[in-house]
This record gives C-alpha cells, structure tokens and sequence, in this order.
C-alpha cells in the first residue's frame, strides 16, 4: 500500500474532534495552519461533495491546501481529497477515523495515495533500502545484517 | 514542502509503480547487474528489460554504462532518498496538524475551566 498512517490520542470528544475539521473558526486556527504562517483564507462546505480552500501565508507566499469531502459520518469517519496545487497537480486521500476511549477518543488519520501504488514497504523499510543503496554508493560493502 | 520539484518526483513514482522495475531495484541494490541478469528472473526479453531500465534510467534512479556488449546498470540513490523524504514530509505534516489541534483543544478547555471556576463563588 501506499499510505501515511499516523494517530493521536486527544483527551476531547470524538464530536468536538470530528467538528474541529469541519467548523472554519476552529479549522482555520490549526489545519495548516504554520506557526510561522497566517491562514488568510478558510472557506468549507460542510458535505459531500463540497469543498474545502485554506490558504495560509508563509514568507509571503500564499500556499493553498484544498479538496472535496467524500464521507462525513459525524464523529466517527471523515474522508477527503487532498492536493496542494502549488507543489503537486496530484490529489491524494485523506481518511480521519476517530474511535471514542475511556479518557477521549482516539483518530487514525490515513493519507494514501502519496507514492503512487509504492512503498508496501512503508517509512521504515524505505529507511532500510536506503541504508543499503547508501553504503552501495559510498563504495563501502554492505553490512552483514 | 520538499525542496524538490513534483516533475522529477512523478518520473520517480512512476517508475516504482511497477512491481517489475521495483524488483530490479532490489536486485541493483545488492550490486551491479547487466540487462541479461536483471531480465532473467522475470522471464522476459532483452528488450523488455531494457525498455524497464529505460524508465528507471529516466527517473534518475539507475545509472547504465556500455561495455563491449554489456549494459551494466548500477543504482543511484538520490531519487530514492528524494522519495522517502516525501513520504516522512506527510508524516511530519499530519503529526504536526494534530498536536496544533490537540494544543488548541486543551487551551479551550483551560479557558472554559477557568471562566466556570470565575463564576462559582457567585453562584
């Protein structure tokens, strides 16, 4: 798979997490929001098949992050595409999966789509490859394990 | 964002979207290989391979010398290293996105604890 997995525990609801993302007050203050950067603009069209714009200023330049929803099935899944047409005229997928716990809830966010089909080997077995093509290159012989 | 541009990095991802040419990689990886050797685990056509290498080389990601008759490939690195940056470039993204959110969260809730602890005593 070709995927981005990454997951935070919050001690807040799953409804006051899931609304986060979707409430441009609260969304503008921290989804791309640099802290370097300012969010100029935030626009969200809270359903299916609407769009998101935030646009956040950094060093002067104006950087945009937008998509469309695809699911919004509120607290417990969000799903959206994701480009930054700036760098890339690629759209990704983004999954927000938010499980209620004891002390708050838990939020599985999946971005695939990243490396186009690559990377069954995730992050870490990158890291290993590119040890070895390292050492290959420095001329060096590879480790033995 | 990474500091490279999305045009050699869509070559990079294209050409290790192809389980074919990702095992030729594996295999540079342990060392040198000529066209005939790296055709010969799938079977396939000199030309096959070559046209494989010919995308590989495209990316940047297989360097390929002529000697005599022999095509000797060898791997660079840099796209790869340019690729796995991209990949811990969203990872670092998402991870900082969710501590903002947490961050602001829990301000709210301090904000929210303080304001009802103000207005005990009155009541």
């Amino acid at each position: 798979m070709n995927t981005v997995t990454v997951t935070h525990h919050f001690t807040a609801s799953p409804e006051r997490v899931f609304d986060a993302w979707l409430d441009p007050q609260t969304a503008g203050k921290w989804l791309f929001a640099t802290p370097t950067g300012q969010m100029v603009r935030v626009e969200i069209d809270a359903r299916v098949g609407g769009l998101f714009v935030l646009v956040d200023r950094r060093n002067g330049e104006e950087v945009e992050h937008t998509g469309e929803y695809l699911v919004i099935d509120r607290p417990r899944r969000l799903v959206f595409t994701f480009g930054v047409p700036k760098y890339s005229p690629l759209f990704t997928e983004v999954t927000i999966d938010i499980a209620p716990s004891a002390s708050g809830c838990d939020l599985t966010l999946t971005h695939t789509g990243v490396l186009n089909e690559y990377a069954e080997s995730t992050v870490k077995g990158w890291n290993g490859i590119l040890d070895r093509l390292d050492h290959q290159i420095a001329g060096s012989s590879l480790p033995n394990k | 964002m990474v500091e490279h541009s999305a045009q050699p990095l869509d070559a990079v991802f294209r050409a290790l979207a192809d389980p074919t040419r990702r095992a030729m990689l594996r295999s540079l990886a342990a060392g040198e290989r000529n066209i005939g050797e790296l055709a010969a685990p799938f079977s396939m056509s000199f030309a096959a391979a070559s046209k494989h290498v010919k995308v590989l080389e495209g990316a940047g990601l297989v360097r390929r010398r002529v000697q005599g008759r022999r095509h000797v490939c060898r791997i660079r690195p840099a796209p790869l290293a340019a690729a796995n940056k991209w990949l811990s470039f969203y990872q670092r993204l998402w991870t900082e996105n969710l501590d903002r959110l947490d961050a602001l969260l829990q301000a709210e809730d301090r904000a929210a604890s303080k304001q009802s602890k103000r207005k005990e005593p009155k009541r």
